[in-house]
């Protein structure tokens, strides 16, 4: 390939300063990101007795919010690892973004853990005295280690890309310059270090799909470990990953349409990537609706009486408008919209992967509370709100203010580092043309 | 007067009070004061009803011997106060009156019950039998009763089980009763010990008495705890050994791949710096 396209490449490719658009949209997010901080003061001064978790529904939206985060985090692996492994050439230039969603996801769903706790200075308890059968040890160790195992993923392949940005001393500046030569300084391309990260990547690739696998069936098994309608599943381990793969590539499509469009990348980040991304939802889709038959019909068929209340407040009760929101947002309407081939083009892509990640996280909401709401034992003599569930407005602002966080963190990674990989980019685009060639 | 005002007078249910005579192991006499009425055509149990109990009769202010409030169970226990001793030892019968307060519910009710006193002795004889006999109070001195039903049994947790397929036995002219105990490896305390009891349930004449005493014929209890065992359920530190070598097998060897990556971070920087 010729030095022109190459340099070509890496302009387009290099990371960009926040323009009028990126300023306003980084105070908005820093805005929630301070609200939920003053909230989590408030709640670490009066207490829980800010939320309006009380002894019934004791996991509120926080949790919903952790299954949420843990659930879109997945994605890494998915588009990283699996397409990877398998071979799609198409997905390179997704891989780094489903990479930092995964992190910035994981790392907002462990401190949303601690905000769930009443006494979050004890939080190093867990790891002095947990007990290892208990499935809260369990997401503990593989949520750290997810979390490493992601970092690295992401670590490796933006070695070359260090080596090409600390090539721009200038443009760089003083701060960010000091940054990339830290992390990446001793690259030189060598072949020797091409190896190792080649084998590295390799292994990784390999290693996250069962850690994957294990923090979201785990996460499952935090509730159908538990002996309650709606948690007492023997499907909930596959029903919680199909789900996380579909909100997470929903995911990934929207942040592809907004670095697209922001960034001007429709030459790397094409009309291609969305119609297979598109198709990829499509399949995700309908395989996390087939696990929601499975979950409500078989339950609802039965109609056991201990698990009835449950059940018709889902399906027509207090909870039915969600919960049909929920259906509709998250699976049948982008179905409906991704199944053509009009639908798969870049704007209603990414109005799909809205719909997908909103509904998503009500789902997620529908299912942690309800439950709580309508224990197998009947609730007697309690106040008349402990039979409700409403978040105060403290719940709203630090929910809000974590997936600003998150959001944030993307951000400024996609301010500070490339989001495309440049030198596979580069070296892919160098195959094509050789391939053409002959 | 108009008729609807005369269709608003209430008409009061018939409340029915219960007295019941109770001497256990001749040292605690104690009356159980029962309420019920007719409500759609079943009797049940009436709580919050006040009554007021009088020994001999009513008629004298001192007989007063207490007063009490039904349960939600519709009964309360009055035990035989010490001051209630001039009346007691005056006759070898005694009469208990309950009386009950009019209610905006109920009309005034009122129960009487009258007992002869009475006692049971209880022994124990080589070849696990069990003799009892039952004395009644004639005058000042204690006589042995005929004809009287009688069980033997020993306590459980939920009532009493018949030392025998005998249900009941009817004492003789010594006032005597006797039974063989055939409930064998029956648990007993830690040291086997078991009580044994002898008793007259509901009588017409002598109320409800029983004698109890203590026999090591039981098996003895062994108090086992799974509290050191290793289960998913056990406490921290007690996890099964599968689920031990199961979880810190994975975790040592995912960790070491992230390890082993670490030090191929750190043999790139070695490539970088050579």
């Amino acid at each position: 390939m010729d030095k022109l396209k190459e340099d070509k490449i890496i302009a387009d490719l290099l990371p960009q300063e926040f323009g009028k658009q990126g300023r306003i949209w980084v105070i908005c997010l820093l805005f929630f990101a301070a609200l939920g901080v003053f909230a989590y003061g408030r709640q670490l001064y009066y207490g829980l007795e800010v939320t309006a978790m009380r002894d019934y529904a004791s996991w509120g939206i926080y949790i919903s919010n952790f299954v949420f985060f843990v659930a879109i985090s997945l994605v890494g692996s998915l588009i990283t690892a699996v397409l990877r492994l398998t071979n799609v050439k198409w997905s390179t230039p997704l891989t780094r973004i489903a990479e930092i969603i995964a992190v910035s996801a994981i790392t907002f769903a462990s401190l949303i853990i601690i905000v769930d706790m009443g006494r979050p200075e004890r939080f190093y308890n867990l790891f002095l005295h947990g007990r290892l059968q208990s499935p809260i040890i369990w997401d503990v160790i593989v949520i750290t280690t997810y979390f490493f195992i992601s970092l690295l993923l992401l670590y490796f392949p933006l070695l070359p890309d260090l080596k090409i940005m600390i090539g721009f001393k200038e443009r760089n500046g003083k701060w960010l310059q000091k940054l990339y030569e830290f992390l990446g300084s001793f690259w030189k391309n060598t072949k020797a270090q091409f190896k190792i990260t080649d084998k590295a990547i390799n292994i990784l690739a390999i290693a996250i799909i069962p850690v994957a696998f294990s923090i979201h069936t785990v996460t499952s098994w935090l509730f159908a470990t538990t002996y309650s309608p709606g948690w007492d599943s023997t499907n909930f381990g596959a029903y919680f990953i199909s789900g996380a793969f579909l909100v997470g590539a929903g995911g990934v499509v929207v942040a592809m349409y907004i670095f697209r469009t922001h960034y001007k990348l429709e030459k790397y980040i094409t009309n291609d990537h969305f119609d297979r991304m598109g198709k990829v939802l499509v399949l995700l889709a309908l395989l996390y609706l087939y696990f929601n038959f499975n979950e409500f019909l078989v339950p609802a068929f039965k109609m056991k009486k201990s698990e009835e209340e449950h059940l018709l407040g889902l399906f027509t009760g207090e909870f039915a408008p969600i919960f049909w929101f929920a259906i509709f947002t998250s699976m049948f309407i982008p179905i409906f919209i991704l199944l053509f081939k009009k639908g798969r083009r870049p704007l209603p892509a990414f109005i799909a992967g809205i719909l997908v990640v909103v509904g998503s996280w009500f789902k997620r909401f529908l299912i942690v509370t309800p439950t709580l709401l309508h224990p197998f034992l009947p609730m007697h003599d309690v106040p008349a709100n402990y039979h409700h569930y409403i978040p105060t407005w403290e719940e709203w602002a630090i929910a809000g203010g974590s997936l600003a966080g998150a959001l944030l963190v993307i951000t400024f990674f996609a301010r500070i580092f490339p989001i495309i990989p440049i030198h596979e980019t580069i070296i892919e685009t160098e195959s094509l043309e050789n391939e053409k060639h002959f | 007067m108009p008729h609807f005002l005369m269709a608003q007078a209430v008409e009061k249910n018939t409340l029915v009070l219960g007295v019941k005579y109770y001497n256990d192991n001749n040292a605690a006499q104690h009356l159980v004061i029962s309420a019920k009425s007719k409500i759609d055509g079943k009797f049940q149990k009436i709580g919050n009803i006040s009554v007021k109990v009088f020994i001999t009769n009513d008629s004298n202010k001192n007989n007063f011997i207490g007063a009490g409030i039904t349960s939600e169970r519709g009964e309360f226990i009055l035990f035989i106060p010490p001051s209630a001793k001039t009346e007691w030892v005056k006759s070898a019968t005694q009469n208990f009156i309950a009386i009950s307060a009019t209610s905006k519910l109920y009309e005034e009710a009122r129960a009487e019950t009258t007992i002869t006193k009475a006692k049971i002795k209880i022994d124990t004889a080589d070849g696990k039998i069990v003799h009892a006999k039952l004395f009644i109070k004639v005058d000042t001195s204690w006589q042995p009763m005929a004809g009287v039903e009688m069980v033997l049994a020993v306590k459980r947790l939920d009532g009493n089980l018949n030392i025998s397929e005998t249900a009941t036995y009817t004492s003789d002219s010594a006032g005597a009763i006797s039974g063989e105990f055939k409930r064998d490896s029956l648990p007993g305390d830690q040291k086997g010990n078991l009580i044994l009891v002898a008793n007259i349930i509901d009588n017409d004449v002598y109320g409800n008495i029983e004698a109890e005493t203590i026999v090591p014929w039981g098996k003895p209890l062994v108090y086992t705890t799974n509290y050191n065992h290793r289960s998913l359920f056990a406490r921290r530190g007690h996890s099964p050994i599968w689920l031990e070598l199961l979880a810190y097998g994975i975790i040592l060897l995912v960790w070491a791949v992230i390890i082993y990556l670490g030090f191929q971070i750190r043999n790139i920087i070695k490539l970088g710096l050579d």
